[in-house]
């Protein structure tokens, strides 16, 4: 049964470090791309997964800025949680697995989750306002249930945080 | 903690090392130590019992409750 955990553990380790790598290139797609935009508007044609948004670039300069400065933090947000997540995996011992540091990093985890939903409603909020504006405009709404996940991991966490006095208290018992 | 373990106290009375305790009652010598210096948040009956037998004295020998 242990060994099954263990397996499952590292496979999730394997998994968290695929999606760190690739939100981290997904951010940085993103980022070049807008770097590449502003000395080039050409290149705007065939922005991030084929976005024309050459005409924005050139109209509204400024919108276009905040639209792609709101659509890379969210993988960078969402690329730091996969890094905690790496950090979770790597330090939990199965033998004592309830140790502060990592309930600590799961609290941090259910944060950034909460901060990435948070990010996704200022996106989509003001997508729609653009494409109300602007009709025509190739942005995409983005999909925001986060709140729910950064809910179940807020109180993985505080129960975590229960089984760190448990174990403590188990230490202490002579 | 209001509980104060009194194990040193009686330890010295009956002249024994807590090498010695720790053979006669087979606990290691960390949660003897950690019994001894009041860091133990729970005791089990069973180790209770042993340490009365070791010492040849009452739970009250061991343990005090104080109100500070």
């Amino acid at each position: 049964m242990k060994k099954r955990t263990e397996i499952i553990l590292k496979i999730l380790n394997v998994f968290a470090w695929i999606a760190f790598i690739a939100l981290m290139v997904k951010a940085g797609a993103i980022l070049f791309s807008y770097c590449y935009t502003i000395f080039k508007p050409e290149a705007a044609k065939n922005f991030y997964e084929g976005q024309n948004l050459y005409n924005f670039r050139l109209s509204h300069f400024w919108q276009y800025t905040l639209t792609v400065a709101l659509r890379a933090i969210m993988p960078i947000l969402e690329s730091y949680t996969a890094y905690l997540i790496i950090r979770v995996l790597s330090k939990i011992k199965l033998s004592s697995p309830f140790t502060m540091e990592i309930a600590n990093v799961l609290e941090r985890i259910s944060f950034f989750i909460l901060a990435t939903w948070a990010v996704t409603i200022m996106y989509n909020s003001f997508a729609a306002w653009l494409i109300k504006e602007n009709p025509g405009l190739p942005l995409t709404i983005v999909s925001g249930d986060f709140i729910f996940l950064a809910g179940i991991v807020f109180v993985f966490a505080q129960i975590f945080k229960k089984g760190v006095e448990l174990q403590s208290e188990n230490e202490l018992t002579v | 903690m209001p509980i104060i373990v009194n194990l040193d106290v009686m330890m010295a009375k009956r002249k024994m090392s807590l090498n010695e305790l720790s053979e006669k009652v087979d606990l290691t010598l960390a949660n003897l130590s950690i019994l001894k210096t009041g860091k133990a948040k729970a005791i089990r009956f069973s180790t209770l019992e042993a340490i009365c037998k070791a010492l040849d004295c009452q739970p009250g020998d061991l343990l005090e409750f104080s109100k500070e």
